[in-house]
């Protein structure tokens, strides 16, 4: 924006009264509560995870990463990142403009601030745009949340006492079978002369490797469970916390959208106040004569 | 530029878990490890109850079973495609150790299988011997 764009002749000061109200509705607009306007309007970003089984199975630790990953890379990801940008671009205008502001004089300055309170404004409307998309954001967060935990306490509430009793024998099976694996071995292969089989041979191949990698991914940091206060979190508990968190962040999101409506509400009174003076600037300018008093025609009553 | 190839990165390594947790999770064999070790156990008792054959053509039999049989016991204690999957069959499997896996079991205890086996259904060396033979 060049200097020469914010020059406005006297004449224009008539449009600038025309542009303030109008700025001025805008900003109380703003100032309502933030929760419906922008995203009604044309179809808004979306952002649609699915609470697979295999994203279930992701190791705790790696859990809310892909999830972060995957709303970043989601068209609601894109256009809060987008709106970010605008937001931060909206602020080095607006410091540019105040120091403008600072070392201008009249007419200029007042074109200056006029200026300042309709990028103020844009800012407030970004916002709260953000905002809007935040709360989608956070919403859809945490419904994924809470319907992964349903089918976690699906899969438990799917142990019936018959299947945990065939669970229990299963286990005994193969405590037994582990226990005596060597006995069997020397049993068999004393008293045959015939060799390992071919299974035997490569599944004890196979074991030696897998133990190895076994040993690898538990040392692994990526898969450590994660810890809080030094106490290990079950994946149930970790997403309870997730959904915690994400309340915690709808909060803060609230409390937030109040600041913005205080300043959106200041972005109001500053436009009345700027109109006020613009309108008290063109009377003084004004050729017009003022409003003759009583008091000064009552001369040509009496003086006959 | 750098988030990009960030990206590229974690992408690369999302594909790749979600592929190791696919495999994982389809661990274990097709074709039914259960039904297999049934075949070969129903084919183990046919030839044990088979009056045509002879006691060392039996026992020689039985022994190429026993090798057989302990290979297929040991993919059933082993496939987790098994563990709680509710099932008639499974079920009745693990019901009983010792009919089921019935190579493990002679082993472990010192037996023949077919001594063990019919041991686990009450007929022992000595309850044949006290059997009387009755008019029915």
């Amino acid at each position: 924006m060049s200097k020469s764009d914010l020059l406005y002749t006297s004449r224009e000061r008539v449009r600038l009264g025309f542009v303030l109200p109008s700025l001025i509705a805008a900003g109380l607009l703003v100032a309502q509560p933030l929760a419906a306007p922008a995203a009604a309007a044309t179809k808004s970003p979306s952002w649609n995870p699915k609470a697979s089984e295999k994203l279930i199975k992701l190791p705790a630790s790696y859990l809310k990463k892909s999830i972060d990953h995957d709303f970043a890379e989601s068209e609601l990801g894109l256009a809060i990142q987008s709106t970010s940008e605008k937001a931060d671009l909206k602020i080095d205008t607006l410091r540019d403009l105040q120091e403008s502001i600072e070392r201008a004089e009249g007419e200029l300055a007042m074109e200056l601030r006029h200026q300042f309170l309709a990028e103020k404004r844009e800012f407030v409307n970004l916002l709260s745009d953000k905002n809007e998309l935040r709360r989608k954001h956070l919403k859809t967060k945490q419904r994924l949340y809470e319907r992964m935990l349903r089918k976690l306490g699906d899969e438990k509430a799917a142990m019936t006492p018959v299947r945990q009793k065939l669970i229990d024998k299963q286990d005994e099976a193969a405590a037994r079978f582990k226990s005596s694996i060597d006995k069997v071995d020397m049993h068999i292969f004393q008293s045959t002369s015939a060799p390992t089989s071919k299974y035997a041979k490569k599944y004890s191949e196979n074991m030696a490797v897998i133990e190895k990698l076994v040993a690898r991914i538990q040392s692994h940091k990526m898969s450590l469970s994660i810890q809080v206060d030094g106490q290990p979190l079950t994946k149930q508990e970790y997403l309870r916390q997730l959904v915690a968190g994400v309340q915690a962040e709808v909060s803060i999101l609230e409390q937030e959208e109040t600041i913005l409506g205080y300043m959106a509400k200041l972005v109001a009174l500053d436009a009345l106040d700027l109109s006020e003076q613009a309108f008290d600037a063109d009377l003084a300018d004004s050729d017009q004569p003022a409003e003759p008093s009583l008091a000064r025609a009552a001369n040509f009553f009496v003086s006959n | 530029m750098k988030s990009n190839s960030m990206n590229k990165l974690f992408t690369g390594a999302f594909a790749a878990l979600i592929i190791a947790v696919g495999v994982l999770g389809a661990s274990g064999v097709e074709a039914g490890t259960l039904e297999n070790l049934e075949r070969e156990r129903a084919m183990a008792v046919k030839t044990m109850l088979d009056p045509e054959i002879r006691p060392h053509e039996r026992h020689a039999k039985l022994n190429t079973f026993k090798r057989r049989l302990v290979d297929l016991e040991r993919m059933v204690l082993r496939d987790k495609k098994l563990r709680g999957r509710n099932t008639p069959n499974v079920r009745k499997a693990f019901e009983n150790y010792d009919l089921t896996f019935m190579a493990h079991s002679a082993a472990e205890k010192n037996t023949g299988i077919m001594d063990n086996w019919l041991a686990q259904l009450g007929l022992t060396t000595q309850s044949i011997m006290s059997a009387s033979i009755r008019r029915r």
